[in-house]
């Protein structure tokens, strides 16, 4: 996979992290919160949200989805097409939903909600790993071309 | 379709059964439960109509009182007309869940036997658990006999069901001296019963697939104050509603009932405030004093939440001394119920004096002579011209007379 | 207002006594109440039950009552319970026992000069003659609509039925036996 194509709107609708967590509301009056704290995920109708994909939906503002906590991140993983084996471990284990993933192929990062734990790093099975750490302002270009080759056994 | 339970237009029930057959009658979807005395035949009587086939519903048992309430929340944020029942120990376990319930606006009917809170342990009634629930966020009625914890019932699910009220609502009658005392109810036909209830109409239900919804959101300082203050308005404003719905009740049945209730207060100049059987004991004490010449009246708290401050304040502006009864260990201050409406009496013109008896705690015996010995030194009170004992007495207690705190005003 | 004490032992059937009692006084038009007190709820332990029957809504919730009538539906009670306790001048018991009512007043100091008011029926072996267990309670109430002329016997037994609908009839039959004997026994 191209550079290119790991950019922050991967497989996101323009609602996609749109709004820091913090800071994504009108800090609201007694008279305007809702009944009982209940909070609706979807705009309108969400009969068949589940066949939506999620780039598809109607988020509303009170879902996570709506919100971005990129800024919390210091270290941001970055991702190999060429090396990655499409196992899913890193889906599997990302806290955050994070990994990007359509029919078994990953496909990359959702930079508006991924905190660089880098736990999808310490779980990636390959050599050299298909995902690694680096500073949350390095160019993603550099970063690939930075890539480490694979590790020799070391013989006993 | 559920199978008919034949009714007599004349019972014989004591207050539990009298409970139960209203969650019958109010078609109720989910009861979940754990048994705790005196309450206990209350949910059991609901399991085996589900179990007799007297009613399309779930009974669920669960393994506390917690997971009781949490099973209720379950079920009514699903939209299910839900209740269940407690006591005691029973309810103190269910503390912690009453504020989700309510904070999520979820109109559960909590039928409350109250019953005193161990150590030492008792099974018999007082108020003090009552008074644990009371800044939770229901609303709280009281039932003075089996026949009111019936009706009530039934209010109750109209009253917390509404759209513009969606709280949750106890209705609370006496520990054995109402639960187990059996005394002729005039129930409703099913029929009028579930018309006057009618059906739930579900709001925010999590079953309704085309709106999704969270329930439980966290919400720190930034938004935890507006959801409460919301929540308190809600219980504020579901006076109306609660006056509309028990002014239907008297349409239906002709038995009138009040946010305050108010027997021989046309010129009375003592009063007993009451909670419980004890306003109908104070009643025929009442009715003796008169006829001693004592112009003596009951005032009752049908609702303690939300509270009546005005009523209260309207009900008693014409007395001269106020004898507010507590029956619930006051644990270091007055009691909770002599505090409120000594606090809507303050911005009284008349500001009429007011004392505070702490009686029959874990079912101690209230009798009609100790209601008259109250009235008699409220009578007192008035020809000294001030309150002469202790503001706050302990009535019908062994040992030496127990009072604290004493008046300035002279 | 008529108040009745009931005295009996956890098991013995004083509340459901006292409520079928209730049951069947209701059915007159009149308002009812019926409850207990028990101590321990234990099998064989002492408890008492009560009674309030009126013209009018009954708003008296106190247990405590200076009864109009005092059943006493254990032998032993009789002696070791204060069965007299807040009683009037009018106040009628009655009694179950083996003993005549002589004997009875011989060993019970408290009812001497009552004998006008003292009515004596073995409601133990009535019960075990005509249900076939120690159930005192209802011979009790034959005798209770007997001293208290408050029904005629037929009334009370037709609806005495009633309450008892849900039990086998052979349970019904025997309770209709001993209320009716225990009516044309006590003396």
């Amino acid at each position: 996979m191209s550079v290119e194509a790991q950019e922050l709107d991967l497989l996101a609708n323009d609602n996609r992290g749109k709004h820091q967590l913090e800071a994504g509301f009108d800090l609201l009056g007694w008279d305007e919160v809702t009944q009982g704290s209940v909070l609706a995920s979807f705009e309108g109708d969400a009969s068949d949200i589940s066949l939506k994909k999620s780039e598809e939906r109607a988020y509303s503002n009170f879902n996570s989805y709506t919100a971005t906590v990129a800024s919390w991140r210091v270290i941001k993983p970055v991702y190999n097409r060429d090396i990655c084996i499409d196992c899913q471990n890193c889906w599997v284990w990302c806290p955050d939903t994070s990994i990007i993933s359509r029919d078994k192929q990953m496909l990359g990062i959702d930079y508006d909600h991924c905190k660089g734990c880098g736990v999808c790093v310490e779980v990636c099975p390959t050599n050299p790993k298909s995902l690694l750490m680096f500073g949350e302002h390095t160019d993603l270009g550099e970063s690939l071309a930075d890539w480490p080759e694979k590790k020799k056994k070391e013989k006993k | 379709m559920a199978v008919k339970f034949d009714l007599n237009e004349r019972e014989v029930w004591d207050g539990n059964y009298a409970a139960s057959q209203a969650l019958r009658q109010a078609d109720v979807d989910v009861v979940v439960a754990y048994p705790i005395t005196p309450s206990t035949p209350i949910v059991e009587n609901y399991g085996s109509y589900v179990a007799n086939g007297y009613i399309d519903g779930e009974f669920v048992m669960v393994e506390s009182e917690h997971a009781a309430m949490s099973g209720c929340i379950g079920a009514s944020a699903s939209g299910g007309r839900v209740s269940t029942a407690t006591s005691s120990q029973g309810f103190a376990l269910m503390a912690e869940v009453l504020y989700q319930a309510s904070g999520m606006r979820l109109p559960i009917v909590l039928n409350v036997v109250n019953r005193a809170l161990a150590s030492p342990l008792n099974v018999r009634g007082d108020h003090a658990d009552m008074y644990l629930g009371r800044d939770s966020g229901w609303l709280q009625a009281g039932a003075f006999n089996a026949q009111e914890a019936y009706d009530l019932a039934l209010c109750a699910f109209k009253i917390a069901e509404d759209p513009a009220v969606r709280l949750p609502m106890m209705i609370h009658q006496d520990g054995f001296i109402t639960s187990h005392t059996a005394q002729n109810v005039y129930p409703l036909t099913d029929e009028a019963a579930i018309n006057f209830v009618g059906k739930i109409q579900p709001i925010d239900d999590m079953l309704d697939f085309s709106r999704p919804v969270t329930y439980g959101a966290q919400t720190e300082e930034d938004w935890h104050f507006e959801h409460k203050a919301k929540q308190h308005k809600a219980i504020m404003d579901s006076k109306p509603v609660i006056d509309a719905v028990f002014a239907e009740f008297k349409e239906l049945t002709g038995r009138e009932y009040n946010r305050v209730e108010s027997y021989d207060m046309e010129d009375a100049d003592v009063v007993i405030m009451g909670l419980g059987t004890t306003v109908e004991t104070a009643r025929v004490a009442a009715k003796n004093m008169r006829e001693k010449g004592i112009k003596a009246g009951v005032v009752a708290m049908r609702c303690f939440r939300p509270f009546p401050y005005e009523e209260v304040r309207e009900a008693l502006k014409n007395c001269k001394a106020i004898a507010v009864t507590d029956r619930s260990s006051p644990g270091g201050a007055m009691g909770a119920f002599f505090n409120e409406v000594t606090a809507a009496m303050y911005t009284s013109n008349n500001r009429p004096m007011m004392t505070n008896f702490i009686y029959g705690l874990g079912g101690r015996d209230f009798s009609i002579a100790e209601a008259e010995r109250i009235y008699s030194e409220q009578v007192d009170n008035i020809e000294a011209g001030h309150i002469t004992t202790n503001i706050q007495q302990f009535s019908g207690l062994r040992g030496p007379k127990l009072g604290f705190f004493k008046t300035e005003r002279s | 207002m008529t108040e009745i004490r009931w005295h009996s032992r956890a098991g013995q059937g004083a509340v459901s006594g006292a409520k079928g009692l209730g049951d069947v006084v209701a059915t007159t038009g009149k308002e009812v109440q019926a409850f207990a007190l028990y101590g321990s709820a234990k099998r064989g332990a002492a408890l008492r039950a009560y009674n309030r029957i009126s013209d009018e809504q009954i708003f008296n919730h106190a247990k405590f009552m200076n009864p109009d009538f005092v059943l006493v539906i254990d032998p032993a009670l009789a002696f070791t319970d204060n069965i007299e306790v807040n009683e009037k001048e009018s106040t009628q018991y009655i009694i179950t026992t083996h003993l005549s009512k002589e004997e009875l007043i011989e060993g019970i100091p408290a009812l001497k000069g009552k004998e006008d008011r003292i009515f004596t029926v073995d409601c133990v072996q009535i019960s075990l003659d005509t249900i076939g267990r120690s159930i005192p309670n209802a011979p009790m109430l034959g005798a209770f609509v007997k001293i208290s002329g408050m029904f005629e016997l037929d009334y009370f037994l037709e609806n005495m039925a009633r309450v008892l609908a849900k039990f086998p009839q052979k349970i019904i039959d025997g309770n209709m036996k001993a209320i009716t004997r225990a009516y044309n026994e006590v003396k």
